[in-house]
């Protein structure tokens, strides 16, 4: 019931001009960074960031958080007319996507795709809605040592999860809290890995670390794209509307997929990726139809499409419920909520009531303004595909210097940006996922805290941690995903398996073409 | 890259970092006054942690060299393994050509630096369009430092330019 109050509340402040405004904003900026190939969410939300500073939070944030499922929305677009998913959670779409454009189906598919974000969406808000307040009241009762284990937890989940291999996804977290831990310690106020460089006793700015990470690195990949020619276009053509037949055999599929999603969302840490995947797998084993999947099943876009949308929903659960970002994409709007003065957290639902569900609320009517803008201009949005990523790239490090130096107007934030830009570009090439690093980077301080005040409460005993039921009970949650990723890795299932090879047969069948 | 040896690179590259983080924050002072870990416990951790990752990738490398790939797997390691088309001098140029950017951006000023920045990338990755190239190196310097001047209210450096 209160969530009910909450979520009408939130539409009243969502439906004023400016909030409308900005929303709309938002969802069109993220569609268009997801036409962009190789600029992803995380990129688009940390190149804008500094856009926000000096507006009111409410609005920067329903802006910030439109960029992203818009940017998810919008995955589709490059996944099925380029052959190249937007984002890394649209890489499921490619597989069955790109044959459908093949087959002259380009606009049904891309229909298919944005009614079935579209209801993934709308059932995810909700799900959000209901699941957030209520785990927040929970949370609430957290001390330092449940703030802890829930940290280990949710870094153990991001290290373990994303990414091939569960040493680079440590190595990642570890350097990120490494990077949380420069700067003035705030308890005892020495100065701690500056290297005498002022700039950093107030910390590493998180927006370079972000900006660098995400968007600069990413021009390293296009340069890749660009001068070795792999892009191949496929135009919008056909019917816009999809066949009475095409959704009957869609919507179960969506409906699916979004349960799937919203679930891998709601788990800190499993990432959009996994979520599409499975959805996909659950779809092929379900399917009275396998051998139609990878050669154009409709199923096969929109339970991947859904389940991405979805996991976006699942994801703001940790962020507004408890403070801790559920995917690489929420790190980034963590910050930006940390930037504006804001801690997420329990806290945020009695002390922030209107920015919490006015940023629900925005998130279904954002949600009807993506499946207006897309149906109708998906044939004029996707000219961007066509824009010569020659000229793209040079944008993307000019925005992203113009933005990094707006925010302290110092010129050492732009050689670090440059350095975490190249660092970004080695983690790709190394296979090291970057995102844990975001969250280490991120949750660090907290962690450090909380372990601190811990002790310093237990007089230095380190058992109790262990005392607190909840707190056992998240670091043994920590110890399962851990067990459970090395134990996955020994022996994959037969299913993501024979998933992985379909990719792998792919790439191999484009890189010929 | 991706090949064992590149994570044995990667594994001594981590421990090294690790030992020269871990011997700095061994010279951090020793303060205890309401903490009884002081600000040294912490990035200890953080730094056994560092090496305990690589020492596992390195578990990791040595068990991935045992299992026998699959077939398409291996076809396509091989594929990504394969010389890359584009020459790592082009990067490395180009990040040359950021830090001299980023070195004229306060003395020269925002909007010279970032027109002479944009044009000699667009010369190269979008050729033989010189004016096309020189129109969007002046309008987006000149937009950009609009934006942020005016609509924004952080003034971007003039540098050698009077406004």
């Amino acid at each position: 019931m209160e969530s009910l109050h909450g979520i009408l509340h939130g539409l009243s402040i969502a439906a004023t001009p400016t909030h409308l405004l900005y929303t709309l904003i938002g969802v069109f900026i993220g569609t268009m960074i997801s036409h962009l190939p190789g600029i992803g969410p995380s990129a688009g939300i940390a190149l804008l960031i500094p856009v926000t500073f000096g507006m009111d939070p409410t609005s920067a944030l329903m802006m910030l958080t439109g960029i992203y499922y818009g940017c998810m929305y919008g995955g589709a677009v490059t996944a099925i007319l380029l052959n190249t998913p937007g984002d890394a959670a649209a890489v499921m779409t490619v597989l069955d996507g790109y044959p459908l454009a093949r087959k002259g189906r380009a606009a049904a598919t891309l229909a298919i795709a944005a009614t079935s974000s579209f209801i993934a969406g709308m059932i995810g808000v909700t799900l959000l809605s209901f699941v957030a307040a209520p785990l927040a009241a929970v949370a609430l009762h957290f001390g330092p040592t449940e703030y802890f284990a829930l940290i280990c937890f949710a870094l153990s989940t991001a290290s373990a999860l994303t990414g091939e291999s569960l040493a680079k996804g440590m190595i990642s977290v570890f350097l990120g809290l490494a990077l949380a831990t420069v700067g003035i310690d705030l308890q005892s106020g020495v100065p701690r890995f500056t290297m005498g460089f002022v700039e950093l006793q107030d910390r590493v700015n998180f927006l370079v670390v972000v900006v660098g990470l995400f968007a600069i690195s990413e021009v390293g990949r296009m340069v890749e794209g660009t001068l070795g020619g792999t892009l191949h276009t496929v135009r919008v053509e056909g019917k816009l509307w999809f066949s009475r037949d095409e959704w009957r055999r869609a919507r179960p599929a969506a409906l699916r997929g979004t349960f799937v999603g919203f679930l891998c969302g709601a788990a800190p840490g499993l990432g959009g990726t996994l979520a599409s995947m499975l959805s996909y797998v659950l779809e092929k084993k379900i399917s009275k139809h396998p051998e139609e999947f990878g050669h154009g099943a409709i199923e096969g876009v929109a339970a991947p499409e859904a389940a991405t949308n979805a996991d976006t929903c699942g994801a703001f659960v940790h962020l507004l419920a408890l403070g801790v970002p559920g995917s690489g994409s929420t790190a980034v709007i963590m910050g930006a909520f940390i930037m504006y003065g804001i801690q997420p957290g329990p806290m945020l639902f009695h002390t922030q009531p209107d920015l919490v569900w006015g940023l629900i609320a925005s998130m279904y009517i954002g949600n009807i303004m993506l499946l207006l803008l897309n149906l109708p201009l998906v044939g004029i949005l996707s000219r961007i595909l066509y824009v010569p990523p020659g000229v793209l790239l040079c944008l993307i490090l000019v925005i992203a210097s113009a933005g990094v130096y707006s925010f302290d107007s110092d010129v050492f934030d732009l050689y670090m940006a440059l350095g975490f830009g190249v660092l970004g570009y080695t983690f790709r090439k190394l296979d090291i996922p970057k995102a844990p690093l975001l969250f280490g980077l991120i949750l660090g301080h907290t962690l450090e805290q909380s372990f601190r005040q811990a002790l310093t409460i237990s007089n230095g005993d380190p058992t109790v941690f262990v005392r607190s039921p909840i707190s056992a009970g998240l670091l043994v949650c920590a110890c399962i995903s851990i067990g459970a990723s090395v134990w996955s890795r020994r022996q994959p299932p037969k299913a993501f398996q024979q998933l992985e090879e379909e990719v792998a047969e792919r790439h191999l069948a484009d890189e010929r073409r | 890259m991706k090949s064992n040896k590149g994570d044995l690179g990667l594994a001594v590259c981590v421990i090294a970092l690790a030992a020269g983080y871990l011997a700095l924050d061994l010279q951090l002072p020793e303060v205890r006054l309401s903490d009884p870990l002081g600000p040294r416990a912490f990035p200890a951790l953080v730094g056994v942690g560092l090496i305990a990752s690589a020492l596992l990738l390195l578990l990791e490398a040595r068990s991935k060299r045992k299992a026998r790939p699959n077939t398409v797997a291996r076809k396509a390691a091989a594929h990504v393994e394969a010389p890359p088309r584009v020459q790592p001098a082009v990067l490395i140029g180009m990040v040359i050509w950021a830090i001299v950017y980023y070195t004229c951006f306060e003395p020269v000023g925002y909007l010279i630096s970032t027109t002479v920045f944009l044009f000699g990338l667009l010369s190269y990755f979008n050729r033989r369009r010189h004016l096309m190239n020189a129109i969007v190196a002046v309008s987006v310097a000149l937009v950009f430092d609009l934006v942020f001047s005016q609509l924004l209210g952080v003034p971007m450096p003039t540098g050698l330019l009077s406004f």
